[in-house]
């Protein structure tokens, strides 16, 4: 029984009960709204210790940036991690359920989930919806067969590579890796790469801007550099505009007395202990 | 099934798809402009762009026509190229006829003659034509692309207009604002107003960005000033 | 033996070998046969004032117009050919909305000349589809304006020729008005006197004894602009003219001692 105090726990999965009506109010000419896109620059490499991942943190719908400081490096696993570029509720959602699958899977088998794992999972996922869950993927991380990088697709289909780039800036990005990359780099190598490779595409790809977000996963630790380098000083602005006091206009004023607030007090009721 | 929900597959597409041409294309950038009362100041940004990608970070959009008329354009950078060669020739052509060089007035409304000429094709421009008026006095025209033309005081067009106009309607206008007094602007605050919300759109506005170019007309003539804004 | 003339007179577009255009030069002549029409401009304004040919006492004088508004600030007085002058008032009055249509100005009187100028040398012109024009236009123009540099007045004959002048006499009167005009004219004259002048040197080159319907005068100032004399207000300027100007105007040869 489901009352609206007490609702029927919703099934599983996506609710698909309104795509007929929304088909047929969009044919009538209703525009659906529009997701909000990362138009983005995320990259990954492998270096000699692990993998360090790269992504840039502006967040924009249509031409207007939404998000000027947004995280697109998502958790998946103490030692796996997915940079996330495509529709912003996608990667997110996406990322956070395979996130929680994998925990569920390092408890039953007690042990340190692998990459192959967790790239299996989301292709699989992604695969099933058929492009419809528009997030395209970088995901690395280290297990016991040593460092992994892969790049995911919205259809499902995977690559694994030695450096690899997605998203809006993918081609600013891969250019700085192909001309500089090589195996097995030391860390700040590595980690200048990325952060050249992703500043490439915050300069040069209207969809990326902002800060650069850098993590380091090595085998047994990972080194999350939030805003490792931030990209663009903001511009300075000449004036003040802090407004005087008074300036905004008040249209009604109310005043209640404080008199006149009901204070009803209620005997107190012993519990019954009977 | 509903069409919109099926999944495309365009290789097995039986009927062949038609694919309007389009003419157009979306170069982004914007400008902005205040007038006073013996000088006007226009800036525009020096982005040229299209889709995801910058041209250029060095593209000056603003055109001197004569010694106090300057035309700022965004939009369709093919059209301004063509629109703006139409203008120099028609100023050459009016100096020639009339002995007289045009006054910002008489270019204003040629332009809007000149855009409207092309209604049903039109360049696709957001103008702003500058300059100082018969009187001295700083003027400021700002179009639609088939030639609608409105003097203002102050204005912001482009890709980044809609985002900085009601900035302007506040801190130039003085609109929305209890004791404020509404005085003639500046030249210098002017200049710092135009600086500043440059920085806003640069910040929120991704065809906005890299430098603003700024022409300063005063009855002494045009004088030009760079800023410099982010460049992601 | 031919007369010189005879051979090179029928084509507008041929010179004689002395490198005269012959039909130019009859153009001119013919508008020497016109109705005299005389234009003084002074520093307050222009004043206009011309004859009317009452051929007919059954003709209704109000029909003849020699004196056009072609826009607010620019009137002319045409004399010659008053048929092809439609054409080229058309021409002024096309080109000055024209100008305002563009330029959200008042045209030059210059310009208004040029433009009318370009019209008017347009009789050499032919095109594929046969001759656009078989003769020049038989008109002499006074331009009265104002604009920017103030009151203008600008002359123009059938060759399309147009100069600026203080004051200048057209038609068959011209040549004794314009001498009693360069006697009578002087920098400083404001333009009631002006008015007087031009009616006093008509009066006396008409064949006709002037009145106010064989007469139209217009001024032109920088507030009416355009602005033609009543019946009354003409009568008003005729009823001056014996007690100003009691001294005879020396007017060409027909003046006897």
């Amino acid at each position: 029984m489901s009352s609206v105090l007490c609702p029927e726990i919703p099934s599983p999965g996506f609710s698909f009960e309104n795509c007929h009506r929304n088909a047929m109010l969009e044919a009538k000419g209703l525009a659906m709204p529009k997701a909000q896109k990362t138009g983005t620059t995320i990259v990954g490499i492998i270096y000699k210790d692990g993998v360090i991942l790269g992504a840039d943190t502006r967040a924009t719908e249509d031409t207007t940036v939404a998000d000027k400081n947004c995280e697109k490096i998502h958790y998946l696993a103490p030692n796996m991690y997915c940079c996330g570029a495509g529709t912003a509720a996608d990667t997110e959602m996406t990322t956070q359920m395979v996130a929680s699958q994998l925990e569920l899977h390092r408890l039953y088998t007690n042990r340190v989930a692998r990459v192959a794992t967790a790239k299996q999972i989301l292709k699989q996922y992604l695969f099933r919806y058929q492009g419809y869950i528009g997030a395209a993927l970088v995901l690395g991380g280290v297990d016991s067969t040593g460092p992994h990088l892969y790049s995911i697709h919205p259809h499902g289909s995977t690559d694994k590579l030695p450096y690899c780039t997605m998203g809006s800036g993918s081609l600013a990005a891969i250019a700085v890796f192909e001309s500089r990359w090589k195996e097995n780099m030391d860390e700040a190598e590595g980690i200048q790469l990325v952060r050249d490779a992703i500043a490439a595409g915050i300069f040069n790809d209207l969809g990326s801007g902002s800060n650069v977000d850098v993590c380091i996963i090595r085998k047994g630790s990972v080194d999350y550099k939030r805003t490792y380098d931030e990209a663009n000083k903001k511009g300075e602005k000449q004036n003040s505009y802090k407004y005087a006091k008074g300036t905004t206009a008040v249209l009604t004023t109310k005043v209640v007395d404080i008199e006149e607030v009901a204070v009803r007090s209620i005997d107190l009721e012993r519990m019954d202990t009977a | 099934m509903s069409l919109a929900l099926r999944p495309s597959f365009p290789d097995y597409e039986s009927v062949s798809k038609h694919n309007n041409f389009n003419p157009y294309s979306d170069n982004g950038g914007s400008v902005v402009a205040i007038a006073g009362d013996d000088f006007v100041v226009v800036g525009a940004d020096t982005r040229l762009s299209a889709g995801f990608s910058i041209y250029t970070r060095e593209q000056s959009k603003l055109f001197p026509l004569s010694a106090n008329t300057v035309l700022g354009c965004s939009g369709c950078w093919c059209d301004t190229l063509t629109l703006t060669r139409i203008l120099k020739s028609r100023m050459q052509m009016y100096q020639q006829e009339h002995n007289k060089t045009m006054s910002t007035t008489a270019c204003a409304q040629m332009l809007s003659i000149i855009l409207y000429y092309k209604r049903f094709f039109p360049y696709y421009i957001s103008n702003m034509l500058v300059g100082l008026d018969d009187e001295g006095k700083g003027c400021v025209y700002s179009y639609d692309p088939v030639g609608h033309c409105e003097r203002r005081t102050f204005r912001a067009s482009g890709s980044a207009g809609a985002l900085l106009q009601p900035l302007l309607d506040n801190q130039i206008g003085k609109k929305n604002m209890l004791n404020a007094k509404e005085e003639p602007v500046s030249k210098e605050a002017a200049l710092s107003i135009l600086k500043d919300v440059f920085i806003s759109a640069a910040e929120r506005d991704i065809y906005t960005g890299d430098s603003i170019l700024i022409n300063i007309i005063t009855k002494d003539g045009t004088t030009e000033e760079t800023f410099q804004l982010r460049r992601d | 033996m031919f007369l010189t003339r005879s051979e090179y007179d029928r084509g507008v577009n041929t010179f004689s070998p002395e490198g005269r255009l012959f039909q130019v030069e009859y153009a001119i002549e013919a508008i020497k046969l016109g109705s005299t029409a005389i234009g003084i401009c002074t520093s307050q304004g222009v004043v206009l004032a011309v004859e009317k040919r009452i051929t007919s006492s059954l003709m209704e004088p109000t029909t003849i117009e020699k004196i056009v508004e072609v826009d607010k600030h620019i009137g002319c007085a045409v004399s010659g050919l008053i048929a092809d002058s439609r054409t080229m008032i058309d021409k002024a009055r096309i080109e000055c909305q024209n100008h305002w249509f563009v330029y959200n100005e008042k045209m030059t009187v210059e310009s208004c000349a040029q433009a009318v100028s370009n019209l008017a040398i347009q009789f050499g012109d032919s095109d594929d589809d046969g001759a656009a024009m078989s003769r020049p236009f038989g008109v002499a123009i006074l331009f009265a304006g104002i604009d920017e540099k103030g009151p203008q007045l600008y002359h123009m004959d059938p060759s399309g020729t147009f100069v600026q002048f203080d004051a200048k006499a057209i038609g068959s009167g011209s040549e004794g008005a314009q001498q009693s005009l360069q006697e009578v004219y002087h920098k400083s004259m404001t333009l009631e006197e002006a008015t007087t002048s031009a009616l006093t040197i008509l009066k006396q080159v008409m064949e006709e004894k002037l009145n106010s319907s064989n007469v139209e005068v217009m001024t032109m100032t920088p507030n009416k602009l355009f602005h033609m004399f009543t019946k009354e207000q003409v009568e008003e300027v005729i009823g001056r003219l014996s007690v100003e100007h009691p001294v005879s105007l020396n007017v060409g040869g027909s003046q006897k001692v």
